[in-house]
């Protein structure tokens, strides 16, 4: 293995050949889902103009510009997350198109929307080269930190948020909780990361260490409380279970895990009880047909979508998605397995697989404790997040009301979840031999 | 040459479906080609900045608890989404409410709904590609029947039988595996078809008497509850629902069963009901019956029988009944009579009287998991103890009184069935049910010849005749809307006991007149039609 000062760019064109084809492969794939969606929307309404063509040219430069300049800068981290992120976001491209996201208005008032892809895979390539080299070992400096930001980002919400769908959404673009998803996860490795050797030393190895647990708790109880006042139990669940993976994994203790779960399962029953918001979903969900009309309609109108779907699905932009309410972002899955069937569905679900793996296997490779914590939380919140996205719509469990990464519309979910991803990069780019060892040292 | 123009007028070939489905297949291909290539060249894109990892039980725990999270929903996803016709209520939910046109649970042979005899009252046919559903009788069963519609939902049997209809709940192993061989071969599960105890030809005689007047006829087998009339207008044709059917402030109620949920002032068809609370509490009379009327107090008007009225209406004086046995009482449907025979009997009997007569009750004619045809019965005002006035009013079925037909129709089959009530039922095949003793046998024979009475010389003489002994009551209630609803309600024969060949019947003309007038007649029509078929001795 070469040290990383002296790799030519000729070198990492080379190295980085695998990723040039898989993402020549992903502009093919996504490509033929645009021709097989404009037959559909033409056979509809309209003649298929230049401006259809919009969103495919702004995709394909955009994953030329990100693996050439990951190339320029001798970049030797993950090529395989690219290409599983390419893809997916590809699929969400298609999906945002079918689903009318760039059909607003003219072509200046849907700029916003035009814009956001590029912009977004933008941000993943900035985040990646800022915080590769070891960089990211700044993230860590401040702890205290990302837990105002985090706690800002509730606050706020509460402040400028409107009720809707019995939750609070923040007006406009951005939906502060999405970066709620970084800020929390940098807080949680960075805390833990720094404070390990005391959150080990359990008493007499049965009673947690409470001293050193206090600011965490403090901090945490805030966060939650705060969720649970707009209601957004989706994220209260993504952010307790991986604390509790976290906490597991940066101590090596399991009774962090056995204390959560046992936590876990007294405050479902109490949560349940006084929110009426889940109660009704836990309704729904056990009783589907109990009110079919009403508080069931979305889940089986997908569930309905899907079946007629079947294996091999109508094709993509032949089914009908309007019949489900807000297919477009919580429900995007049951339009995947209405236009792509179940042979579809556990293909997307695959490279969902591969991107958590993968993601998986780089935190398990690092040295330093917050590497390994960060790339843990970021890849645990997504791999949760995608779970109980999917289970909600197919009915396994409760909904929640989350986003699909990477698929579903939404600007700030696409911007957080691609961001969270440039974090994975960058760890994965490793760090610099010489100095990282005394760094690690303190861990 | 513009390839946009190229593509536009390819997009409108005849070739493009073929296209279409061939691109859709190579989206396929390019994915899993994709997969393989990851896997392929996983080794060449190894992370060349991190360390190799000590051990590969990490990775494995990872891949086991992703595998098994995201292999648990994709397992549960193909239970919906491949074999999601093992779910009836799922299929149900589809058909009611899925408006996808290629949705394969519109293409389910939905079972046929037949009659006693076999003929068809509905079945479906595949046109376009979609299976719609077809009424041949159109307007006659609209209610019972109702109608099973992707827009508007399904209601009456079609509703309640939903899941027999489409076949996802099968009867029997045989029709599991029969399932399970549709399930591999076509996904869309055959239906399987219903049998009623309805007449067709009976139910459309009923419907085409009302010509054109709301009511409602109701005939039925007591001995065993068979429905063999169930019929209700105005209707809708369920060939062609239309939303302004379902506006609200439809003047006519059409959507409204009013054979089973009708409600309405019984008038003398009640008198039934205290004349069975009279024999009950050996109250048989005589009473002394006033010309010039009865009431409980000063303060309210006097209540009076119609021939005061239509006397005075032509100028003369009626003499009256003078004294009045109960038999005779209500073959002449007097009402000072039964005014004073419920204040005689009092509070206490009345509302024990009712309850034995099943008032407030919702009673299922068919009922399955996933809904059920429902009648409901009369509803009687609380009378105050003190209210002697209230309980004169009520006992000749007037004031707050309010009765379905299909109430009446229940009360009539207990009293021909010697007492007993069986719940009324519509599908051949199911079981009987004794629904409540509603009085011993003793009293509802002495009941049988009071009926047979006000056929043979009271009230509904005109419809006496030789071939038939009728038995029954007339009624004529007053309303607050106009005219009087004419009822009659009764059974034959009067004279055969055999309890198989007994029907017992009730008609209801809105705003129709005297009972004797429009009701009667309807009811006889229909009881010789029955017995022309061979339904009746």
């Amino acid at each position: 293995m070469s040290a990383a000062g002296v790799m030519t760019w000729q070198e990492s064109w080379a190295a980085r050949a695998p990723e040039r084809h898989w993402l020549g492969l992903c502009i093919f794939a996504v490509s033929v889902g645009f021709l097989l969606i404009f037959g559909a929307q033409r056979s509809v309404d309209r003649l298929i103009e230049v401006r259809d063509l919009l969103p495919l040219a702004l995709y394909v430069p955009s994953l030329v510009l990100v693996h050439l300049t990951l190339v320029l800068a001798r970049f030797r981290g993950d090529q395989l997350l690219v290409a599983a992120v390419a893809l997916l976001s590809g699929l969400g491209v298609l999906m945002h198109y079918r689903l009318g996201a760039f059909s607003v208005g003219s072509l200046s008032e849907a700029a916003r929307q035009y814009a956001l892809y590029p912009v977004c895979m933008g941000a993943m390539l900035m985040t990646a080269l800022a915080a590769m080299r070891g960089r990211y070992r700044y993230l860590a400096v401040w702890p205290w930190l990302w837990a105002v930001i985090s706690i800002g980002l509730l606050a706020a919400l509460v402040v400028t948020g409107q009720r809707f769908r019995g939750a609070i959404y923040a007006a406009g673009f951005l939906t502060p909780s999405e970066f709620l998803k970084l800020s929390a996860v940098l807080f949680l490795a960075a805390f833990i990361a720094a404070r390990a050797g005391a959150l080990t030393a359990w008493h007499h190895g049965i009673l947690p260490p409470v001293k050193a647990l206090l600011p965490l708790a403090a901090v945490w109880g805030l966060l939650c409380a705060l969720l649970l006042w707009q209601r957004d139990l989706g994220m209260f669940a993504i952010l307790n279970l991986v604390l509790l993976l976290l906490l597991t994994m940066g101590t090596g203790r399991i009774g962090y895990l056995l204390l959560g779960v046992t936590a876990a399962a007294g405050g479902a029953l109490v949560l349940l009880r006084f929110f009426s918001h889940g109660a009704r979903r836990v309704d729904a969900w056990l009783n589907p047909f109990g009110d079919p009309t009403g508080a069931s309609w979305q889940l089986l109108q997908g569930l309905s979508g899907m079946y007629s779907g079947g294996l091999w699905g109508q094709g993509f932009g032949a089914g009908n998605p309007e019949y489900i309410p807000i297919a477009a972002s919580d429900f995007v899955y049951a339009v995947v397995g209405e236009e792509l069937g179940f042979f579809g569905s556990v293909l997307v679900v695959l490279f969902f697989l591969l991107l958590f793996q993968r993601g998986f296997a780089i935190a398990l490779r690092c040295r330093g404790v917050f590497a390994r914590l960060l790339a843990l939380g970021l890849t645990a919140v997504l791999a949760v997040q995608t779970f109980l996205n999917l289970g909600g719509v197919t009915k396994l469990i409760p909904l929640t009301g989350l986003t699909l990464p990477f698929i579903s519309q939404g600007g700030s979910s696409l911007l957080a979840s691609l961001i969270a991803v440039g974090l994975l990069l960058a760890i994965s780019d490793g760090e610099p031999k010489g100095r990282g060892r005394t760094k690690r040292r303190k861990a | 040459m513009n390839p946009l123009a190229t593509f536009n007028t390819l997009i409108d070939s005849p070739a493009w479906p073929t296209l279409q489905l061939g691109l859709h297949g190579l989206f396929f291909l390019a994915l899993l080609y994709l997969l393989k290539r990851l896997f392929d060249l996983r080794r060449t894109a190894v992370l060349k900045g991190l360390p190799k990892p000590k051990s590969i039980a990490g990775g494995l725990v990872v891949v086991l608890v992703l595998g098994s999270a995201f292999g648990a929903v994709l397992a549960y996803q193909a239970t919906w989404q491949l074999t999601g016709m093992t779910r009836p209520d799922f299929i149900a939910f589809m058909q009611t409410y899925d408006r996808r046109q290629f949705n394969p649970a519109h293409r389910i042979a939905r079972g046929r709904i037949a009659d006693r005899k076999g003929q068809i009252l509905a079945y479906s046919k595949e046109i376009d590609g979609r299976v719609q559903r077809v009424y041949p009788y159109g307007p006659a069963f609209a209610h019972v029947i109702g109608y099973q519609d992707p827009t508007f939902g399904a209601t009456g049997l079609e509703g309640s039988a939903n899941a027999h209809l489409n076949g996802s709940a099968p009867a029997d192993l045989r029709a599991w595996r029969d399932l399970g061989q549709q399930v591999i071969t076509q996904r869309e599960p055959r239906g399987q078809d219903l049998v009623l105890t309805l007449d067709a030809g009976l139910q459309r005689q009923a419907f085409a008497a009302l010509d054109g007047h709301a009511g409602a006829v109701v005939m039925l087998r007591p001995a065993d509850g068979a429905l063999r009339v169930l019929a209700s207008a105005p209707a809708f044709d369920p060939n062609r629902l239309s939303a302004d059917l379902f506006q609200r402030g439809d003047t006519q109620a059409r959507l409204l069963n009013r054979a089973l949920q009708g409600r309405y002032p019984p008038g003398s068809t009640f008198k039934l009901v205290v004349a069975a609370e009279g024999l009950a509490a050996g109250q048989t009379g005589p009473l002394r019956c006033e010309a010039n009327g009865y009431t409980t107090s000063a303060r309210y008007p006097l209540i009076r029988d119609h021939e005061y009225y239509s006397a005075r209406r032509s100028g003369m004086t009626w003499q009256g009944h003078g004294s009045l046995s109960l038999s005779r009482a209500l073959a002449e449907s007097c009402n000072v009579f039964f005014a004073k025979l419920g204040v005689q009997l009092g509070h206490e009997r009345f509302a024990r009287t009712l309850d034995n007569f099943l008032f407030w009750r919702t009673i299922p004619l068919h009922s399955s998991e996933y809904g059920s045809l429902t009648m409901t019965t009369g509803e009687a005002p609380r009378i105050a103890g003190s209210d002697q006035y209230g309980l004169a009013q009520a006992a000749i079925g007037q004031g707050r009184m309010l009765m379905t037909p299909a109430h009446l129709a229940l009360i009539a089959g207990a009293i021909a069935n010697d007492g007993v009530a069986v719940k009324p039922r519509l599908v051949a095949g199911e079981e009987p049910e004794g629904l409540a003793r509603m009085m011993p046998a003793d009293q509802a024979r002495q009941l049988q010849r009071m009926m047979r009475k006000v056929v043979s010389e009271g009230t509904a003489r005109g419809i006496d005749m030789p071939g038939l002994a009728i038995a029954g009551k007339t009624g004529t209630a007053q309303n607050s809307d106009g005219a009087p609803h004419s009822w009659f309600v009764g059974y034959a024969p009067a004279d055969r006991r055999a309890p198989e060949q007994t029907l017992a019947i009730v008609v209801l003309v809105e705003q129709g007149g005297y009972g004797s007038a429009a009701a009667a007649p309807l009811a006889r029509d229909m009881l010789l039609q029955a017995q022309k078929q061979g339904l009746l001795p």
